[in-house]
């Protein structure tokens, strides 16, 4: 087995078209007004990302959907990373998958509408919900679709993140592990490479510009060497979250492999917005400053589904 | 990014499998000295004569002309068949070699291709001084031109196997007058050239790997000088740094069988518990990681003529990991894995990979290289 890493054509058009919507319509900085928290901006344009193809981009031609695989929707997944963008998006995504014929043409089309329900010990949390028609439970066990009105009474919760809107309500549902759960954990790792890209570019960027003594920071070592990591770091978690997503199904431990990634991601992720806060100095720790948005949301995504030591166990079984 | 579907592919993985397994060489290779120079020469002559000799370089001089697949498939298969590790072999076929392809002229590649391809010759590099190791190009080792040859004096140091080695690729000053960069010469010297005395110098691991040359009078003839002169510089830079990737392959499969194997003996042992596995879990990810970027770059190399700096990335994940796996096999096996000697020989692993890191490029060098030329920040003072 050969691998090859480098973009098709087609995967480039899939990232370029994705990448435009999002830096016209989702842009970071949004979130600096309340009005666009909860998943507001991202509801405004499903839509649109309906007719981008996004829900069913990895599904099956015969089953309705658009007939790429996971190398595209992993694409799709670290682009949202990189905008801050309301994890329903990969929620809709998933759901399609684990959908029966009946419900998939309506998630298909934006017309029914999923978000995450993250199911712990002792309770469990639905983010950006408003207007959701089913929740993707995430979980120890695995991920299950269900209905939203199986779930309990959902009393308002604010989190860490507080760009996101969260709810604790009850579940039932009873999850499963397989290739799904396999690629929802990929898919939110692949968002987590995302993340950790972001906070790379942000900080490179900062210390291409910001001057003290006389010339940008960047140009000491202190810096340089910092962003570096930010690099390398970064770079690790995309292509094996992108080398994991070719290869799925062709004989690697899949499961192995997208634990590896998993753990690699959330640890670039927030191993890289901290970093990014403490380049940026006094205007890193300012709330009007983007960089702790992307703490925040590395905290809330690493702990979506699978808990980190049963991320360990599986890299080592 | 996609899957390589090829059935011309797996019949020539299949060929290449098939001669390994015939021709891999099952005694061990000695540690050290001329015995294993001379155990190196002869696996090289066994892959000439079966027809595997620079898999990648062009066939006029002896090699196969292996498209950049073919080579990745070659290096895939060597590392699984646990083919030798190239040894006092490898600055012949992965640096001298390559830049005499780029940078030769044609009687130059005829005198010396083939005998590094039959293991006939084999070469050390005399690039670095005590005064200019990172800082490379404030080299002071003199050469003055008297009549049709080059005069050298000076001294080089950290040079690999330089008491082991035929040929050396030296870089010296032809013109202190001219900016640093430019006046430098790149220059074949023959380690047999009186004048020219080798003191070898002994690793932390106890290994004896590298050497001091030093160079009183040692004439070489100007037809020696290969460029131009003066124009050292950049046929040096044209071929440092010049990694497809495959050549990291053989290092990482082999970094990764090291990991499993100490994860398999730390459970049957017992030693898996939430804080080693913790550990462990990670460095396992970690070498999943270098492999990834390893194909990323040979990926690169498909498409690029000449591979940009991000293959410091690899470089770099490489001699951390490295590092940290070795060093973590020493704390976890406790104080019988402190023993010298065995199977395997843990100190001597760990006090090894110390060199990477270092030679060819520092870890602080690296970063350097993707500060400046992968994230485009400004230059500090060590830029080249």
């Amino acid at each position: 087995m050969i691998v090859n890493l480098t973009p098709t054509e087609e995967q480039q058009l899939v990232e370029d078209s994705i990448r435009g919507l999002l830096a016209g319509k989702l842009p970071v900085d949004r979130l600096r007004e309340s009005h666009s928290h909860g998943g507001a901006a991202e509801r405004a344009i499903w839509n649109d990302l309906a007719e981008l193809g996004l829900f069913g981009l990895g599904l099956a031609e015969e089953r309705g959907g658009i007939g790429y695989g996971l190398p595209e929707e992993v694409i799709v997944a670290k682009a949202l990373g990189a905008h801050l963008a309301s994890p329903s998006i990969i929620a809709q995504m998933i759901a399609v998958h684990l959908a029966d014929d009946a419900t998939r043409p309506a998630l298909m089309s934006g017309e029914a509408r999923a978000a995450f329900v993250n199911a712990f010990d002792g309770g469990a949390h639905l983010i950006d919900g408003e207007g959701a028609t089913h929740a993707v439970v995430v979980g120890q066990g695995g991920v299950a679709l269900v209905a939203i009105d199986t779930l309990g009474t959902a009393e308002p919760v604010e989190l860490i993140d507080e760009t996101v809107a969260v709810a604790k309500v009850s579940t039932s549902a009873s999850l499963s592990g397989g290739a799904e759960a396999e690629r929802l954990s990929l898919l939110l790792a692949t968002y987590m490479a995302g993340l950790a890209g972001a906070t790379r570019d942000m900080a490179v960027e900062y210390a291409q510009t910001r001057e003290q003594f006389g010339q940008p920071i960047g140009a000491f070592q202190a810096i340089k060497h910092q962003c570096a990591d930010l690099a390398l770091r970064a770079a690790g978690a995309e292509t094996q979250c992108y080398h994991t997503a070719v290869t799925f199904g062709r004989g690697n431990d899949d499961g192995v492999e997208v634990a590896c990634a998993r753990l690699l991601a959330g640890e670039a992720a927030l191993a890289n917005a901290k970093q990014n806060i403490q380049i940026h100095g006094g205007m890193g720790f300012t709330a009007e400053c983007d960089a702790h948005l992307f703490l925040k949301r590395s905290h809330l995504i690493s702990m979506l589904g699978t808990s980190k030591a049963e991320v360990r166990k599986r890299i080592l079984a | 990014m996609k899957i390589i579907d090829s059935a011309e592919l797996d019949a020539f993985r299949e060929e290449v499998r098939d001669w390994l397994a015939d021709n891999v060489p099952k005694d061990p290779r000695p540690h050290d000295g001329a015995a294993m120079r001379d155990f190196d020469l002869a696996w090289q002559r066994r892959q000439y004569d079966g027809g595997w000799a620079g898999i990648s370089w062009p066939k006029e001089y002896g090699g196969r002309g292996a498209s950049v697949l073919e080579t990745l498939i070659w290096h895939e298969e060597y590392a699984r068949a646990n083919g030798p590790v190239s040894g006092s072999m490898f600055v012949a076929l992965s640096h001298a070699g390559p830049t005499l392809i780029n940078s030769g002229n044609e009687a130059q590649k005829q005198r010396y291709l083939p005998a590094i391809l039959k293991g006939e010759e084999n070469w050390c590099q005399g690039f670095s001084e005590p005064s200019a190791g990172s800082d490379l190009s404030a080299l002071k080792c003199r050469a003055v031109i008297d009549g049709d040859h080059l005069v050298v004096n000076g001294t080089k140091i950290w040079t690999t196997y330089g008491h082991l080695a035929k040929q050396q690729e030296l870089l010296v000053r032809t013109d202190p007058d001219l900016p640093r960069h430019k006046g430098i010469s790149w220059v074949i010297c023959d380690m047999e050239t009186p004048g020219v005395e080798v003191r070898p110098i002994k690793a932390m691991s106890g290994l004896t790997h590298f050497a001091q040359t030093f160079y009183d009078d040692v004439r070489i003839p100007l037809s020696n000088v290969v460029g131009e002169v003066n124009g050292g510089w950049k046929v040096a830079m044209t071929t440092l740094g010049f990694e497809r990737g495959t050549g990291t392959v053989p290092h990482q499969i082999e970094l990764s069988k090291r990991t499993d194997d100490m994860i398999a003996e730390a459970k049957a042992k017992g030693l898996l518990d939430d804080a080693t596995g913790a550990d462990l879990a990670t460095l396992k990810a970690e070498v999943a990681a270098l492999r990834s970027l390893t194909v990323a770059q040979i990926s690169r190399g498909m498409s690029e003529a000449v591979p940009g700096a991000e293959g410091n990335i690899v470089a770099l994940q490489f001699a951390e990991l490295t590092r940290r796996v070795n060093g973590y096999a020493l704390e976890l096996f406790g104080p019988a894995a402190l023993e010298r000697g065995g199977h395997p020989d843990y100190p001597l692993e760990y006090l090894e990979c110390f060199k990477w890191g270092i030679g060819g490029g520092t870890n602080e060098i690296r970063r350097n290289a993707i500060g400046e030329r992968v994230l485009g920040l400004p230059k500090g003072p060590s830029a080249r």
